[in-house]
């Protein structure tokens, strides 16, 4: 009897309980917002960019993204553009469902919105002026030729001197340079990479004008055209 | 006070008069039970009993806001989820009510199962039972298929595929299921259907007659080693059994079963205000593929094996395998209606039902982290272990972005992080040399897809050159010399040990 009472009492209690629970907060069940309607720049990013930009947008593989010199360089709508149509022939994908990607425009804004505010610093160049984060195009494009030759000789005075020795030369290398785009060597020869210790385009040995990094990278592009790859042959006696 | 009483026994004895129904529900409720059936071990199918009146309960209440409408269903439940006051709690209640409804049943069957309950003279009560099984399965089901969500899409798809299988009029019985070639809104009006009027009158009407022979042929006596079922002894045995050592079902056994169903009834409540309702999960949209959707609960060990058998014995399985199950569960009082009914002597029963146990458990398990499915969303989330990149040469790094790029990495694994469906690669180096890397990437094999046409030359000298350092720390990379030397050509990079 003494059993009985008490189990009905506990389930009196809980029935109890339960009735109580219509005020629970509703939050109980989170509501599903569908993929397109996210706008958290850290969810975003999180889902979409940290596997090639790094966690936090450094040290990752691809660009560091939250470089603030690299966030000074490059304008809203240039980041809207990459972002929006990637950097065809390259890995970097496009993200606008305009393009065939997932992210509407919002989300696209949302992105750049929240790299700005994470990642930008107040005036990160100090005194100097970086080159342009493009190669200028039209009339300034004169005063900026292009020159393979000297790109060689500014590329053994400047870079060598680290990118020597067995795998650093590897920025030579046709294969290297066949899977990045001239555009991502020169953001990465002026904004540098600080994650990995690449210096800017004022590093030790002394400042690059706009024209000797239009002339670098004129001259590691050429090693890119000029050499064809073979797709190695693959051993058939391999094991696998 | 008294006239009060006295006119509801007026009213009382009016409707006894033509019902006629003290006697029965008298004779019903106090009739004798041999004294060994009040154990907790006999509450299990009245519990599944009150879960089916939870069930009808809450259904009833949920059909009032549901729309069976592929337009609407998925609203309505967010209607019912956000709006309606307790409308949660409810779905919760049915959801979790329909979790501890399989389990229950299946429990139920397992313990009649020991104690050798199916034996003479209940061979039907446990037919019956089989069925109630299969209805109690299909409610699950069908149910989860009216949440209309990616979830539900899952479910059915795995459904369909299985039938699908069937020869010859496979695809027929597809369309009949679906109402056309695909899900669509009139697959939604069947599984209503289904699930609101066909199944549970079925289920009801079965459940009746199993309570009848419940209480027609007696509750299942305490199984005692040695005392054999035969058919010309046991009804008086049992006989003896209830009427000399005998007690009135109600309240002698009865109060167990209250009290369990009661806990069951609360432990369901719980449930549902802890964990909450079901979805609805992502809407049914199948361009949205960021998605990992997953059957419910009840099928995730099908799901499981699914993904686990090798294909070449996926439609022998699927079609055997629950038609072999069924008709031995069916056979079963056939083929063993006599004799021993204590789970001491008869070890290949409990065998088999720890066996079928455990093997149900793994495959849950497994299904609740489905290894093999990619993930789907890893090629750009799942971020490289920064000491892979950051030590790493340009070409190494160029070859992790086409890593992600090409989605190896849905698949396999980089410390810890990534999809589980081929293996994680921290340590590839060591197991394989440039050469082996470079033939498994180009030709795949063995659930590993060919990625031949699919990379350029460039793209899979950087990817074999990111792999080449993907070794721990301290051991060194598997290194065939002689395949190296030749594998130097046209102004490749000389070797990356990415240790430097
Ligand atoms: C699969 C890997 C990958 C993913 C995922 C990825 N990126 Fe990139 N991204 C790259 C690569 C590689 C480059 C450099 C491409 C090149 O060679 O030009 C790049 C370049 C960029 C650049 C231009 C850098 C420059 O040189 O100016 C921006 C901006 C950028 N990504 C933003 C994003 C954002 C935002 C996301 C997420 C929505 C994202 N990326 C996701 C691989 C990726
Ligand atoms: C002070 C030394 C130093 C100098 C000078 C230097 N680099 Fe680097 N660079 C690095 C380091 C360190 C890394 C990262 C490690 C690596 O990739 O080997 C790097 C990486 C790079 C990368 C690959 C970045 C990536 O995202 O994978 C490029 C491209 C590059 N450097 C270009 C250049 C060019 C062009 C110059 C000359 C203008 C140059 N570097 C001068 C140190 C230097
Ligand atoms: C659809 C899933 C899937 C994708 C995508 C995938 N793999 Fe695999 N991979 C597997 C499976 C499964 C195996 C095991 C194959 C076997 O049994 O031999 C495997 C095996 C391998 C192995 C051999 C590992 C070992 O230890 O034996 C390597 C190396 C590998 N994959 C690299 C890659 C690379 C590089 C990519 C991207 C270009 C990639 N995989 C994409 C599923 C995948």
């Amino acid at each position: 009897m003494r059993l009985r009472s008490t189990v009905a009492g506990g389930l009196l209690s809980l029935a109890l309980l339960a009735a109580g629970c219509g005020r629970l907060p509703v939050e109980q069940t989170e509501r599903y917002v569908p993929p397109d309607q996210v706008t958290d720049f850290h969810a975003l990013y999180n889902t979409n960019c940290r596997a090639c930009h790094g966690p936090a947008g450094e040290n990752g593989p691809a660009m560091d993204l939250a470089n603030p010199e690299y966030q000074a360089l490059v304008d809203d709508a240039t980041l809207r553009r990459i972002i929006s149509n990637g950097m065809p022939g390259t890995q970097m994908p496009a993200w606008a469902q305009s393009a065939g990607g997932m992210l509407t425009d919002a989300q696209v804004n949302a992105i750049i919105e929240g790299m700005r505010k994470e990642w930008s610093k107040p005036n990160p160049f100090q005194e100097a002026t970086p080159p342009a984060y493009e190669q200028p195009s039209g009339a300034d494009a004169k005063t900026q030729t292009a020159d393979v030759k000297q790109g060689q000789q500014l590329y053994q005075a400047h870079c060598a001197s680290c990118h020597s020795g067995h795998a650093r030369q590897e920025l030579t290398s046709p294969i290297y340079l066949a899977l990045i785009s001239d555009q991502a060597l020169r953001s990465i020869i002026i904004a540098g990479r600080p994650d990995i210790g690449q210096p800017d385009w004022r590093h030790d040995n002394g400042q690059l004008s706009p024209q000797d990094v239009t002339s670098i990278v004129a001259y590691l592009s050429s090693l890119r055209t000029n050499t064809a790859i073979s797709a190695p042959p693959v051993p058939l006696s391999s094991r696998r | 006070m008294p006239r009060m009483k006295r006119d509801a026994k007026t009213v009382y004895n009016w409707l006894e008069r033509r019902l006629q129904i003290e006697g029965p529900v008298k004779d019903a409720a106090l009739h004798k039970v041999p004294r060994s059936t009040a154990s907790w071990w006999y509450v299990f199918g009245s519990a599944a009993f009150t879960l089916l009146l939870l069930q009808v309960v809450t259904g009833i209440l949920l059909a009032l806001v549901y729309s069976p409408t592929a337009a609407n269903a998925w609203n309505s439940l967010n209607v019912l989820n956000h709006q309606i006051p307790l409308g949660w709690f409810i779905r919760a209640l049915h959801g979790w009510g329909s979790n501890f409804m399989v389990a229950i049943v299946f429990i139920h069957m397992c313990q009649v199962f020991l104690f050798g309950a199916y034996k003479f003279p209940r061979e039907l009560t446990w037919i019956v039972g089989v069925f109630l099984l299969l209805m109690t399965l299909g409610m699950a089901f069908t149910g989860q298929v009216l949440r209309f969500d990616q979830d539900a899409y899952w479910g059915l798809g795995i459904g369909v595929f299985m039938m699908s299988r069937v020869p010859l009029i496979g695809g027929a019985l597809v369309h009949f299921l679906l109402g056309g070639p695909n899900i669509s809104g009139a697959t939604l009006s069947r599984f209503f259907t289904l699930h609101v009027f066909v199944i549970p009158g079925l289920l009801l009407s079965f459940a009746m007659v199993h309570v009848w022979m419940v209480l027609k042929l007696g509750i299942n006596e305490w199984p005692m080693p040695g005392r054999l079922v035969r058919r010309e002894t046991y009804i008086a045995i049992y006989n003896r059994l209830s009427h000399e050592d005998g007690i009135p079902f109600v309240p002698g056994a009865f109060w167990k079963d209250l009290i369990f169903s009661g806990a069951i009834v609360a432990a369901v409540a719980v449930c549902a205000m802890v964990f909450g309702p079901y979805g609805p999960g992502g809407m049914p949209n199948p361009s949205i593929i960021q998605t990992t959707p997953k059957p419910d609960f009840p099928f995730l060990w099908i799901f499981a094996i699914l993904a686990y058998l090798p294909p070449a014995l996926e439609t022998p399985v699927i079609l055997v395998a629950p038609i072999l199950a069924i008709a031995g569960l069916l056979a079963l009082p056939f083929v063993a209606g006599e004799g021993e009914k204590s789970w001491h002597r008869r070890p290949i029963a409990v065998l088999t039902v720890s066996f079928i146990a455990v093997a149900w458990g793994v495959f849950t398990h497994l299904g609740t982290y489905t290894p093999w499915s990619p993930h789907m969303n890893a090629w750009s989330s799942d971020a490289i272990p920064a000491r892979y990149t950051h030590s790493a040469t340009p070409l190494v790094r160029e070859g992790a972005v086409v890593f992600q790029a090409k989605q190896c990495r849905n698949c396999h694994e980089i410390e810890g992080v990534g999809g589980q469906r081929g293996p994680a690669l921290d340590d590839v180096a060591t197991r394989m040399t440039p050469d082996e890397m470079r033939y498994k990437v180009v030709t795949g094999g063995g659930n590993m897809p060919a990625f031949g046409k699919n990379l350029s030359p460039a793209e899979v000298e950087a990817l074999v050159a990111f792999l080449e350092t993907l070794h721990p720390a301290n051991e060194r990379p598997a290194y065939d010399g002689a395949l190296r030397e030749t594998s130097t050509h046209n102004g490749s990079p000389p070797p990356v040990t990415g240790s430097k």
